[in-house]
């Protein structure tokens, strides 16, 4: 029987941190994961992260992927692919199932790294061909270049679904609209404007009657739900779709930790059956750790830091790192992994119902229901002002742990948390520093929520992630934040950079008064 | 963490959605889960053993928290309050072939 120090099981974010710490400490590492590419799901996730520069904010998923992948092969970690680890023995035996081969392995120390699996609602004609989950929907487009429908309505509103449903766009689907059955949009406000902007409608307190069809999927109707989630008479709607997207939340895979022998508890705050752990990932069976979202379900940032906590903590244990060099690396990673749980959408912030902003802002009601801020809402945050000249009016009204426009800003005048304030603060324009127009931010801001504004001239310049892009001198229509047709407008300069890492400025020209509300580009007038 | 066994659950009776199909591999509808918790089978552990819900080739992982939610609803407790299933290995389908191959060929 093969034995090593460390047997990583998921080479996901949080399994490929902890081998790549381990490594660097001198164990012998060996990462299991069933599928056939390494990486989980971070090569599905073409989107920026949010977060700071330590947690590798406004880098793209599949960049930190590559990144990590090469930080692991660096450290000389070995990576079996298509290898199912299907248990976990005493001593820390586990057998992998590898091609027609079953092999025992046997290590020191064990990471349970196995993240988590979709969850499904069950409706009249589920089952039919056509309805799949959203993760489904973002493995196809993202790894395979396959479009899941042409139309499609999304059932969630939490970040995965808000997230696909963009991506969906990206590739061309039409998104008929956005459900939830709960009363107001799960996930971030800035990724549900994104979908907004450019005219999903959103469909809160709401839910899946059926999906129509024979063969397939040619239908689904939707209604609203009253407070004990029975569909309100007369309220059923239709919509003609191909697909139908499940984006209902996350489920943690950890039943080998409970075939380990770790003690388990039911968490509706970790989203499932998850293993008790120490602040180190420690299981209750001493050398077994849990890291990712098999111990609760996070962000793909919070679920690295985990991994490396859990690499260094098996290092440690066995004798490969000494107690003070632990403590310095964990004094720094705890610390990031504190500031990625902060704010509004935190873990420890789950059921909490927010009305305002850490700075005292209302939140807005629109945002929560419709999936965009009202005209008439959006001059209360500190990140939207009006200056002379072109400057950045910064949309951002949620406490969200990110801040890659301040970092972003070559001449600093945009600040997160100035003061001694946190990573969650709103973001600030300073105007005395004086903004050159850029675009950094921009393209920076993971949420897509920065636009550089001239109101003199009425020119707006967007992020715009969408192909083909239009041209200079283009003509078309100025969407307002609700999606709907504000004015025509046009195309007076299109700029891509490397450093803008595929997010294309788009500056429109729009008549002056007209320059606070437009906020996305369409070519069809 | 014991089900107690004497508590009232009501009997069955017929919902409109009992055709539903829950467990999609071995194709349990929502009428048969239901009939069978107010038959008396109370964990998860016995409605899988006795239905094979969550028996098939995904293992549970699709309809697991739909069976759960059921049976919750029916006991008329929180879902995080049933006993869990037991984990058993394999945790995933391995054909019998394979996991009969495993004695002659790794002993590396």
């Amino acid at each position: 029987m093969q034995r090593c120090d460390l047997i990583v099981i998921g080479a996901g974010p949080a399994g490929l941190s902890a081998a790549v710490e381990a490594a660097r400490q001198g164990m012998r590492v060996t990462v299991y994961d069933e599928n056939a590419r390494p990486g989980g799901q971070l090569f599905k996730q073409i989107h920026k992260f949010f977060g700071s520069r330590e947690h590798k904010a406004k880098i793209r998923g599949i960049r930190i992927g590559e990144e990590l992948l090469q930080e692991a092969s660096a450290a000389g970690v070995q990576v079996e692919l298509d290898a199912v680890v299907t248990g976990i023995f005493a001593d820390k035996e586990v057998t992998v199932r590898q091609g027609e081969r079953m092999l025992r392995r046997k290590a020191d120390t064990l990471i349970i790294a196995t993240g988590a699996s979709e969850n499904m609602t069950s409706f009249e004609n589920w089952t039919l061909p056509g309805v799949i989950g959203a993760g489904a929907a973002q493995t196809m487009m993202n790894l395979h270049g396959v479009r899941p429908g042409e139309k499609i309505l999304m059932l969630g509103s939490g970040n995965v679904g808000l997230v696909v449903g963009f991506q969906l766009l990206q590739a061309g689907c039409q998104v008929v609209a956005v459900a939830d059955a709960l009363p107001g949009i799960g996930g971030y406000g800035v990724h549900a404007a994104k979908l907004a902007r450019c005219g999903v409608p959103f469909y809160t307190a709401h839910t899946i009657v059926r999906a129509e069809g024979v063969e397939r999927v040619t239908g689904a109707v939707i209604g609203a739900i009253d407070q004990n989630w029975h569909i309100v008479p007369d309220s059923e709607k239709h919509f003609d779709v191909d697909t139908i997207c499940l984006a209902v939340g996350l489920s943690p895979m950890s039943r080998l930790c409970g075939l380990a022998g770790c003690v388990m508890e039911d968490n509706p705050q970790k989203a499932g059956l998850v293993p008790v752990v120490d602040a180190l990932g420690e299981t209750s069976v001493p050398g077994i750790f849990a890291a990712g979202d098999v111990s609760g379900i996070e962000e793909a940032s919070s679920a690295m830091i985990e991994g490396r906590i859990a690499g260094l903590a098996a290092a440690h244990r066995m004798g490969f790192m000494a107690s003070s060099a632990l403590d310095a690396r964990l004094a720094e990673l705890t610390g990031a992994l504190a500031s990625l749980r902060a704010g509004m959408f935190a873990p420890g912030s789950k059921g909490k119902v927010f009305t305002h902003t850490a700075e005292g802002c209302a939140l807005s009601a629109s945002l929560l229901r419709r999936g965009f801020v009202a005209d008439e809402e959006i001059d209360r945050y500190p990140g939207v002002t009006r200056a002379r000249g072109v400057h950045p009016v910064l949309e951002c009204t949620q406490n969200i742990p990110c801040n890659p426009c301040a970092d972003a800003c070559p001449r600093q005048c945009i600040t997160v948390g100035a003061d001694g304030g946190t990573i969650t603060a709103l973001p600030v324009f300073d105007a005395a520093r004086g903004c050159t127009g850029c675009g950094l931010c921009v393209a920076a801001c993971s949420g897509q929520a920065i636009f550089l504004v001239d109101e003199e001239a009425g020119e707006i310049t967007l992020p715009y992630e969408f192909l083909p892009l239009p041209q200079k001198g283009e003509q078309g229509m100025a969407l307002g934040r609700d999606g709907q047709p504000v004015c025509p407008a046009e195309v007076v300069a299109v700029r891509t950079s490397a450093a803008f890492d595929k997010t294309n400025l788009l500056t429109i020209r729009v008549p002056a008064e007209y320059a606070g509300r437009a906020r996305f580009y369409r070519k069809e007038r | 963490m014991l089900q107690d066994r004497t508590k009232n659950t009501g009997g069955f009776s017929p919902a409109p959605d009992d055709g539903l199909i829950i467990c999609r591999c071995e194709e349990i509808t929502k009428g048969e889960i239901r009939r069978a918790i107010q038959d008396g089978l109370l964990t998860l552990t016995e409605l899988r053993r006795f239905l094979r819900a969550g028996m098939g080739l995904c293992q549970g992982q699709t309809c697991g928290r739909l069976v759960k939610s059921i049976l919750a609803r029916e006991l008329g407790v929180p879902p995080a309050a049933l006993e869990p299933v037991v984990s058993r290995a394999p945790v995933r389908p391995v054909e019998m072939q394979v996991l009969a191959r495993d004695q002659e060929i790794d002993h590396d």
